[in-house]
């Protein structure tokens, strides 16, 4: 699985754009051969070669995304495996109804690589942190700040309503789902009041439900 | 329904599913999943919607071994499974994250261990076994339990005050390996130290379950444990 498949600057990507609908992109969005609740199904029933093919399939881009949240590769590793086996073992709790076969195997993973950084002493030590690094903080120019994330690259109905938030509340937005940063953390990482980033994020959920229907 | 009439509740699902949400708030929150389907829909509903923003991450190729060690695990857990069918009620006592967590729960028992014979006089009769409860999320250690081999009588002793919902109580239960459900010890006041006469169980044996629940004010009403599992541990003889 390569990164070009999704990352290449370059990539035409007509279709993915205009979506109206969430779900519509996240199947456009994926290979259409590879059937997620077929797999799951699969697994269900003790098909261990299913989740093989699911391992191949999204393998690198969970790790990628597990990663990402807990900056340490060997974590990351042992997240994706128990993530794995999660899947393997919880197959038959998946339900359609409730969203979409791979939503549910990212959901599985993130939510293990998110307990366990918010489990961690890191989370602690950032707490101690705070109170020196934000009191000090710059308090102005965030209308001018920029886009730490290039996240045009591939549009969708999310990100169409995303565009109406300023760059500097899209910024606490990603920076929580992809870095998975505590609000903490995002306070030290663009410099704002703790309250201020709380209340940002706060405001952008309902900006973004407002605007996503 | 409207955007405004649910809003606390989509912001509250929306930053468990960013992951703002601290340690504390996130355990909480998946506790009240299973109960709320209001809540579990507001949850779905930003899995699906941020979902897309997973493709911002470059993929990362895993490393040979992966692929083995989840192919070990699952062939581990298909033969529990097999286990757990021949058994009458153990889906609890046999999930292998349960099991997972005792390894680390050891290691935490052994600083506990030391600990305790660090601060206790050496004049004091040592205790034959000990048990480490800890939280089934994060394994923090919240009791501990100590026996001595002769008498009858366990202690249980706080390590820090738990947090309890003021419509609920902790309740105190145990089972050895070879029985066939767990029995309750009683309920448990957060925060105080507990001894308990063991008068018509069979004496500690190695490997012996412990566990505090979330249960009624009055404990459970069924006999068994029927809340949620608040700490957690297997007892192990001190040499």
């Amino acid at each position: 699985m390569s990164a070009d498949h999704h990352y290449a600057p370059g990539t035409p990507r007509p279709e993915r754009w205009g979506l109206l609908d969430q779900t519509v992109a996240d199947h456009v969005s994926q290979p259409p051969v590879f059937d997620y609740e077929a797999t799951l199904h699969a697994c269900a029933q003790g098909e261990r070669s299913a989740l093989q093919r699911l391992y191949v399939q999204e393998g690198p881009r969970l790790l990628g995304v597990v990663q990402r949240i807990v900056r340490d590769i060997a974590l990351a590793e042992d997240i994706v495996h128990d993530a794995f086996i999660r899947i393997w073992k919880k197959a038959g709790t998946y339900d359609p109804e409730r969203g979409s076969a791979r939503g549910w195997i990212f959901s599985v993973a993130r939510h293990l690589a998110l307990n366990a950084v918010r489990n961690d002493a890191r989370y602690v030590q950032h707490e101690e942190g705070h109170a020196n690094d934000t009191e000090h903080a710059v308090t102005e120019g965030w209308q001018a700040y920029t886009d730490t994330f290039d996240w045009r690259v591939n549009p969708g109905r999310v990100e169409a309503c995303l565009e109406q938030l300023e760059p500097v509340r899209r910024n606490c937005v990603f920076h929580a789902y992809v870095d998975g940063y505590s609000h903490q953390e995002i306070a030290q990482r663009i410099g704002a009041p703790l309250g201020t980033v709380k209340a940002w994020i706060r405001r952008s959920l309902t900006a973004l439900r407002e605007c996503i229907g | 329904m409207t955007i405004e009439s649910n809003e606390p509740l989509y912001e509250l699902a929306g930053e468990y599913v960013l992951g703002t949400l601290t340690a504390t708030e996130r355990v909480a929150l998946e506790r009240r999943l299973p109960l709320e389907p209001e809540l579990r829909q507001a949850v779905d509903y930003w899995e699906a919607r941020l979902l897309h923003l997973t493709e911002l991450v470059e993929p990362q190729a895993p490393s040979e071994r992966l692929w083995q060690r989840i192919q070990r695990s699952m062939e581990v857990s298909d033969q529990d499974a097999v286990r757990v069918e021949r058994r009458p009620r153990p889906s609890r006592w046999n999930s292998l994250p349960l099991w997972r967590s005792f390894t680390a729960m050891g290691m935490a028992a052994s600083l506990v261990l030391g600990i305790l014979l660090f601060l206790r006089p050496p004049a004091d009769p040592s205790p034959t076994w000990l048990v480490v409860l800890a939280t089934p999320q994060d394994l923090a250690p919240g009791w501990v339990v100590q026996a001595s081999h002769r008498s009858q009588e366990i202690e249980l002793i706080p390590l820090g005050i738990t947090q309890v919902p003021p419509d609920k109580a902790l309740q105190l239960w145990t089972k050895a390996d070879d029985w066939q459900a767990p029995v309750s010890l009683g309920l448990v006041e957060p925060g105080e130290p507990l001894k308990i006469r063991l008068q018509d169980l069979p004496p500690l044996q190695s490997n012996q379950l412990f566990e505090l629940t979330l249960e009624q004010p009055t404990g459970s009403p069924t006999g068994k444990p029927t809340g949620p599992i608040q700490f957690i541990g297997r007892a192990a003889r001190m040499l």
